[in-house]
């Protein structure tokens, strides 16, 4: 045997043919919901039956839809808001050091993210009935900070952990403030780390009904809690329109992400 | 450095936003899961009970849910290992040109809603959706397989939606792995498979080990997809709580089922970490 060239140790043509298979897989129920949505037949049907564009009118002009769209927007929006400004503060304090027990408040920071989010949602179910907070948009809102912040701590600990703390401290040489340093010279040279942690905090308040379900009240159904109650409903394909509509925006998303900032680097 | 008292500042709104929101109702939770429930009426004032808890082990029900959240936790990590290795190992060592296009389409279905890839998974195995249908067509079978409201829904659903992160666990863990002492092996004289076996799996482990209680914890956490190729009636821990709490009302009974899932999984997670650390011991 001579000594293992680079093509050696490619990786031959079953892992390669198992692996692509794999990819393949996940993107199937994508490729279906979108095929389904164009469909003629008001019962889902796959290839889909004729062409249409008709459900999707039918979701741009449902007004419970708009409204569910509107929630979503307005918590994602709200919460990652919200979480950036805590969340990165936190962060900068954790990573100067300047707080006793900095490893014990990470872990209380991220413990969000270890419990099971039924579990928050009914916890918060049982907290709001009983302070009045329920059906408020106020509590909606600070329950979906607490699943969102765990992203923007982590990503802004991450972040902060390759940077040199010494061009911070010229620009108070230079007679900076604390917080112009931080927000002329850290904050830029952060802002990648900190785009990608937004981006999944925003991502993952969207997608998220196991804690919403247990909290919304009347006229506060999000997107995804309403499809996963019209599903238990029974399907016609403006179920796949709107989820087609969600589809695309997500690839949209992820390309701009990924233009901009490289974001396969920080997942 | 910092002034500590500047510190806290900075910390204080989002640590009081924690304590308000997350720490102080779970909290609340404990003397709710020691309640006796009075059906119709709510909670017995100051009566408390150990029954919630007993319930969990000696119900046959309930038992039964909890062996089959378990079991599903194990299969979908099984799983998620099996067809995760080859494209970790391909997006690791592959091409490099192939890397970014793979990674993003294991990125994609990730940040997809949860929500519409259950929806895509209804269409694929309900009686009448398109792998029966297909199955049908192709004259294998004459009557629709039975792919939904069971264990091999579930299954494939939640193998599919945790997938990504194991992929991406792997990948991490293949990329950290010394070429070095892989061409070292294959240079003594080892075949592919013995270097794989003998050098880049053992290598890998504690990637690999991380990976698994990842899938494993968030799947006997996972509601929506059980809930939605479950039905009402095949339930895990989390669709039961989740019935406990809108449905039957039993606050107490759900609370302590709470408590048990949270136990679970925080021991698996805290038993990963027990052995990671002897490992690193050994090492």
């Amino acid at each position: 045997m001579t000594s293992a060239t680079d093509s050696d140790d490619r990786p031959g043509l079953a892992v390669t043919t198992t692996a692509l298979a794999v990819i393949v897989f996940l993107q199937v129920p994508v490729i279906v919901v979108m095929l389904a949505a164009f469909s003629t037949t008001s019962y889902l049907t796959i290839p889909p039956q004729g062409l249409t564009l008709a459900w999707f009118g039918k979701v741009l002009s449902d007004p419970s839809y708009l409204s569910a769209i509107r929630m979503s927007l307005i918590l994602a929006c709200g919460s990652t808001v919200i979480s950036l400004v805590l969340g990165v503060a936190a962060a900068y304090a954790l990573f100067r050091k300047s707080v006793p027990g900095s490893e014990a408040i990470t872990s209380f920071l991220m413990a969000p993210l270890i419990l099971p989010a039924v579990v928050i949602g009914v916890a918060l179910l049982q907290y709001f009935s009983l302070t009045g907070l329920r059906g408020s948009l106020i509590g909606l809102l600070m329950a979906h900070v607490v699943i969102t912040v765990p992203y923007i701590v982590r990503s802004g600990l991450a972040s902060l952990s390759g940077l040199d703390l010494a061009v911070e401290e010229a620009a108070r040489v230079l007679g900076a403030t604390g917080f112009e340093a931080f927000r002329l010279v850290t904050l830029p040279l952060i802002r990648p780390g900190l785009v990608a942690g937004a981006l999944f905090a925003f991502i993952t308040s969207l997608d998220n009904v196991p804690v919403t379900i247990f909290l919304i009240g009347a006229n506060q159904t999000t997107l995804p809690v309403l499809i996963f109650s019209s599903v238990e409903m029974g399907i016609d394909p403006s179920v796949a329109a709107v989820s087609t509509l969600l589809i695309v925006a997500t690839g949209i998303v992820l390309l701009i992400a990924e233009r901009r900032a490289g974001f396969h680097r920080f997942v | 450095m910092i002034a500590p008292r500047h510190g806290l500042m900075l910390i204080a709104p989002l640590a009081l936003v924690l304590a308000g929101f997350f720490l102080v109702p779970v909290l609340m939770m404990l003397p709710t899961s020691f309640a006796e429930y009075v059906p119709g009426a709510g909670l017995a004032k100051g009566v408390w009970t150990l029954e919630n808890y007993t319930r969990i082990v000696t119900d046959d029900y309930y038992r039964e849910v909890i062996w089959r959240t378990l079991g599903l936790g194990l299969f979908v990590t099984l799983a998620c290992l099996v067809m995760g290795y080859p494209l970790a190992y391909l997006i690791a060592r592959g091409p490099e040109r192939w890397r970014v296009p793979l990674i993003l389409l294991v990125i994609f279905p990730m940040m997809l809603n949860l929500v519409v890839r259950s929806f895509g998974w209804i269409a694929l195995l309900a009686n009448r959706g398109l792998v029966n249908n297909l199955l049908i067509d192709l004259g294998l079978i004459s009557a629709p397989l039975k792919l939904m409201f069971n264990l091999t829904g579930l299954m494939i659903g939640l193998t599919h939606i945790y997938l990504p992160f194991m992929v991406l666990m792997l990948v991490a863990a293949i990329r950290n792995v010394p070429r070095d002492v892989e061409s070292a092996a294959a240079t003594l004289g080892s075949s592919r498979l013995h270097v794989f076996t003998s050098v880049t799996l053992p290598l890998s482990a504690p990637g690999i080990l991380a990976g698994s209680i990842l899938v494993f914890v968030l799947t006997i956490s996972a509601l929506v997809t059980p809930r939605m190729l479950g039905g009402p009636t095949y339930k895990v821990m989390a669709t039961l709580i989740y019935d406990e709490f809108m449905q039957l009302l039993d606050w107490p009974s759900g609370s302590a089922l709470s408590f048990a899932l949270t136990f679970m999984a925080i021991g698996v997670i805290w038993l990963s970490s027990r052995l990671t650390k002897r490992w690193a011991g050994m090492a």
